[in-house]
């Protein structure tokens, strides 16, 4: 029995740049010493505008997104994960890297030709696995200098000077090396600029999370993974400021001329933890009930920079630039730059699976969620750590979840039908029928 | 239990005694002192610190029995350890303490300390930061600050102040705990090591229970006796064991009883713990800080160079190791990523390696099966 | 109104007829490899029991896992949701039901009115199903019927390892090798199926009246070590492998 649509929908209309974005993205890298640039690697959350600092023609591959890159072609991953296993290396590792390692083991790029290798890796450490997953790196390609910024000194909440110095400590030094490393020698105006746009760049990401506490959405989870992925390749990057607003001015237009994601919505979900890469279509299934993410703690707040706003709302995270501040010098780029990126939402729960509770409740709360759907994503444990606490407060803060086990990155743990399943039982005890 | 032929069960006993009867322990401490007792969930807490606070810090532990009760709070796709440590708290084995802490290393333990937290009743808990990148020189100062954050903290829950005399007793007691410990392994180098590898490891978990004032009596007692002692047990192949965690007696045991001695480890219950002292140096607090900073590391903290492959390698070689058996805590990442490295280190200095993965309870009967193979196999290279 | 429920399972096709809540006939037949050649036969099957015919069945709803590929269906409920209301019919003051079947656990908790709160599953673990007894019987060379009263006779627990099937399999043949009187074994064997499947059922949480359905239900001992885990009784139907058929077949009747 068919619903008529109750709202409108429309395609985006920045959803080709997007593609094109993201392609020049990883032919930047491969392409950067034909160019006589330098090309570097690191994680999606290190510290990107400090390399910047280092020239105009400098280039990063950001490992995760690679990863889930690799993910989303089932067969090459297939072949990355059994490569890795060959080298001896265990099956419950972080899928990404996994997938990441055997890239190289199978020296083949995922965007075509050989595998780049980097110049230098430049990395952070939060989650067990970062550090080392480099570590691995420069094994399998005889040696790569490595850096590494640790950014484990608690929640937010609790910052004080001695954690921001550790960081910009280690920041500086990092500095220092790169220029002993690549025998340039830095531009403070470079990392300024960079730094700024990173600011722009994951408030406006934040800011169009926001649109999507309206009835209808404008924006499905599935959709925003697309897009919320330049926040873990460049988010220091000019292009991603300018694309991000321009998406931001569409998506309020969506919102003030009532254009939805989905024609029938009826049932408001959250998700959590990075989506089973290889079975995206999951979130198509859920259309067939009217039901559709809206979002979640990891696409809003893993790039998205945020803050309690005046009227008790979550909302972006008002930049420097925007309270007045103007950036002079190195140090002060850095402790900036620091302070920002401590107060990232889905670096909390390392310290207290109860802070991302919180945190989940109130975009439930916010955004009017019906319920929420828990990816218990063997594939990464910094995510997925203290998932189980999660649940039972989420369920204690009154709302219905539905849990179920997958990896992202290893398609052998993902188990489609069985997922429905359970997601059929889950809208039966919702009351939500099918179209 | 009478295991091994030839060693003398009474000088152990203690040390054996305080592991079985650690919760009586704990209480006749309490009742004794007047004190408060904290359990903490890895090894890079602090001791000295809540030991000068008069505390009594102990090492929270799992229990080897098979459970249904943490499922609910962790995904058991985290390590068996974990898992069962958060066990022991939600059956009620630990109602004595009063507070828990947890210096952050891994990711896994963490979870049971923070449902530990929300789910059982704790006077006090603290979670102390301790960085990562201890391979920069910017780790001490930030871990110093932090540790001056720890005691701030204690001296509000206790209502009292710890002044750096206190501080400085705590960590002699605990240097000279390290020292024993370390004279005792050393006496594991030789030919006919007094002994094994069982033993050994009753005597550094003990350490972790009780109080080391107690077990530096006990261990200056156990050097004199070991000084005289003649041993009647062969000591077969010498094998070195290295992993994340472990506290698996059953398991040396029956290693042992194949015709083999445990001579040396590196896990963190073991030497991990241990291995090095604080260097008393001007400000009580960044010498201690110094000594975490800089001691031998967990895996997830041995980044960017790999300093564990060097230092197993020196024990293998101090120890005379003939082969290494590499114990894996199921699903444990930071060990996993180390593993090939650490095998291709010590297969190329002529180590073989055994690798065994470690559940709550281990499949006794397999794991013999594969040892046994493992020492035909180094014997049979011993005749060339 | 005459309904038909079909449980299409991992190992076998359940299908119950029900006439307003009265069970006319009900009939179980192995899936084989051609679930739907398997289901015709089934509902066939119970059809003559009850000397109906075809055009007699006014709804027919199907649960299970191969519900969605069944030919013959008007509706469809899930293994959840028909578990629910299959109990609630047979005992209105359930409020939790644990379903263990070839493959899967299921546990659910439910309202006085059958309606499902909350659920878990067990997940990609055989450890926690049938198929896994099965095995373990065919290691003590016992007949999968006689593992349960075996279990019963034991005196003594002796520890498994209960995170890994395969694991606890090579076990077995060790404890057999040691001389483990086999009724002690069989009965570590179903404690740690059962301490699998209460470790699923604490997630979700368990209050009475706590019912056990599914095949492995028959199983005596089974039973016996969830008494024992759960420390509470457990109601366990008669024909608990038919619940879900039943609820389907009520589901199909009922207005939700």
């Amino acid at each position: 029995m068919a619903n008529k649509a109750k709202y409108k929908t429309a395609p985006l209309k920045c959803w080709q740049k997007a593609k094109e974005l993201r392609q020049k993205y990883y032919e930047d890298y491969a392409k950067a010493h034909e160019r006589g640039g330098l090309r570097w690697a690191g994680g999606a959350w290190t510290f990107s505008a400090i390399p910047s600092g280092l020239g105009e023609d400098v280039w990063s591959l950001t490992s995760e997104p690679y990863g889930a890159s690799i993910a989303f072609n089932k067969d090459f991953s297939l072949r990355c994960l059994e490569a890795t296993e060959k080298a001896s290396y265990a099956r419950d590792l972080c899928a990404y890297m996994r997938n990441y390692w055997g890239s190289i083991i199978l020296n083949e790029y995922a965007f075509g030709g050989p595998f780049p290798k980097p110049d230098f890796i430049w990395q952070d450490h939060i989650c067990c696995s970062h550090a080392k997953w480099y570590q691995v790196v420069s094994d399998l390609e005889n040696g790569i200098p490595h850096f590494c910024i640790d950014v484990a000194v608690g929640p937010y909440k609790d910052v004080a000077p001695h954690k921001i110095d550790y960081l910009v400590g280690q920041m500086h030094d990092g500095i220092e090396w790169l220029e002993k490393t690549t025998g340039r020698k830095y531009n403070d105006e470079l990392l300024i600029e960079a730094v700024k746009n990173e600011f722009r760049s994951t408030s406006t990401w934040a800011e169009i999370c926001t649109y999507n506490k309206n009835i209808p959405a404008p924006l499905d989870e599935k959709t925003m993974y697309s897009l919320y992925v330049f926040g873990t390749l460049n988010k220091h990057d000019r292009e991603v400021v300018d694309f991000y607003e321009e998406l931001r001015d569409e998506v309020k237009e969506r919102v003030d001329n009532g254009i939805a994601a989905i024609p029938n919505e009826r049932c408001r979900l959250m998700s959590d933890t990075q989506p089973p890469w290889g079975f995206l279509k999951i979130f198509r299934y859920m259309e067939k009930y009217g039901a559709l993410s809206v979002g979640s703690l990891y696409s809003f707040g893993l790039i998205g920079i945020w803050e309690d706003k005046p009227d008790g709302s979550w909302g972006p995270r008002t930049t420097p630039m925007e309270q007045g501040v103007e950036i002079k010098d190195r140090d002060q780029a850095l402790r900036l730059y620091a302070d920002w990126t401590l107060s990232k939402p889905e670096w909390q729960h390392f310290y207290s699976p109860h802070l991302k509770t919180e945190m989940m409740a109130r975009i439930a709360r916010e955004w009017k969620l019906d319920g929420i759907l828990l990816h218990y994503n063997r594939g990464c444990e910094g995510l997925s750590v203290g998932i189980a606490e999660n649940r039972l407060g989420l369920i204690e803060a009154g709302f219905p979840v539905m849990a179920f086990e997958g990896n992202m990155g290893d398609e052998r743990e993902f188990d489609e039908a069985r997922v429905k399943d359970r997601f059929d039982a889950f809208m039966e005890t919702l009351g939500v029928k099918k179209d | 239990m009478a295991s091994q032929v030839g060693l003398d069960q009474e000088t152990f006993a203690t040390f054996r005694n305080w592991r079985l009867k650690r919760a009586d322990y704990a209480r006749q401490w309490k009742e004794r002192t007047g004190g408060k007792v904290v359990g903490y969930f890895c090894t890079y807490a602090p001791e000295e610190l809540m030991y000068a606070a008069g505390i009594l810090p102990v090492r929270i532990l799992g229990s080897h029995e098979v459970q249904d009760v943490t499922e609910p709070h962790i995904f058991a796709m985290f390590c068996p350890f974990c898992r069962d440590c958060l066990a022991q708290g939600l059956k009620g084995r630990f109602a004595y303490l009063d507070g828990i802490t947890i210096a952050q290393s891994c990711l896994h333990i963490r979870q049971a300390f923070t449902s530990w937290q929300k789910h059982i009743p704790i006077d006090y808990s603290y979670y102390l930061p301790m960085p990562n990148h201890v391979q920069s020189p910017r780790a001490k100062p930030f871990l110093t600050k932090e540790l001056q954050v720890f005691k701030g903290s204690l001296e509000q829950w206790l209502g009292k102040k710890i002044d750096d005399q206190a501080i400085n007793d705590a960590i002699e007691v605990y240097n000279r705990n390290r020292e024993l410990l370390w004279r005792v392994f050393e006496l594991r180098k030789g030919d006919t090591p007094p002994l094994t590898g069982e033993e050994a490891m009753e005597i550094v978990l003990s350490a972790q229970m009780v109080d080391k004032q107690d077990h530096n009596a006990a261990l200056e007692k156990l050097l004199a006796q070991l000084s005289t002692r003649q041993t009647t047990r062969p000591t077969g192949t010498r094998l070195m064991i290295l992993g994340s965690e472990d506290d698996d007696i059953e398991f040396i045991r029956m290693v042992e009883s194949c015709g083999a001695t445990f001579v040396i480890d590196d896990h963190c219950t073991g030497t991990r713990y241990f291995w090095n002292k604080v260097a008393r140096n001007g400000d009580v607090l960044a010498s201690i800080a110094k000594r975490y900073v800089e001691r031998v590391p967990c895996p997830s903290k041995d980044w960017p160079d790999r300093t564990r492959v060097a230092h197993v390698l020196r024990l293998a070689k101090d120890y005379n190791v003939q082969g290494a058996i590499v114990m894996q805590q199921k699903f444990c990442d930071p060990h996993e990523i180390d593993v090939p490295a650490l095998t291709k280190a010590l297969n190329g200095a002529g180590i073989k390696t055994l690798f065994l993965e470690f559940d709550v309870t281990v499949p006794i009967g397999q794991f013999k099966v594969r040892v046994e193979a493992f020492l035909e196999m180094l014997q049979e290279e011993d005749l060339f | 109104m005459i309904t038909a429920g079909i449980d299409i399972g991992a190992k076998t096709i359940k299908v119950v007829l029900a006439d307003d809540g009265k069970v006319l006939a009900k009939s179980l037949v192995p899936a084989g490899i051609d679930t739907a050649v398997a289901t015709r036969q089934a509902f066939d099957q119970a059809l003559s029991a009850a000397e109906l015919s075809r055009d007699q069945i006014d709804r027919i709803m199907a649960t299970g896992t191969g519900r969605k590929d069944c030919p013959l269906t008007d509706d469809e409920i899930t293994e959840v949701g028909a578990a629910a209301k299959g109990m609630n019919h047979i005992l209105k003051t359930c409020r939790t039901v644990i379903d263990v079947g070839a493959e899967e656990g299921r546990t659910l908790r439910c309202d006085e009115t059958g309606k499902v709160i909350d659920f878990a599953f067990n997940e990609k673990c055989a450890a926690g199903a049938g198929t896994f007894a099965e095995g373990m019987a065919r290691a003590l060379q016992v007949p999968l019927v006689e593992l349960g009263p075996l279990a019963l006779t034991s005196k003594q627990a002796v520890q498994m390892n209960a995170q890994c099937a395969v694991f606890a399999e090579s076990e077995v043949v060790t404890l057999i090798h040691a001389k483990t009187p086999r009724q002690d074994i069989a009965r570590a064997v179903l404690d740690a199926i059962a301490s699998r499947i209460i470790s699923m059922v604490r997630k979700v949480g368990f209050e009475k009246d706590v019912a056990l359905i599914g095949g492995v239900a028959r199983n005596p001992g089974f039973v016996e070590a969830m008494k024992r885990g759960l420390e509470m009784d457990v109601h366990v139907p008669e024909d608990p492998e038919y619940v879900g058929a039943l609820g389907a077949a009520l589901a199909a009747a009922g207005a939700d």
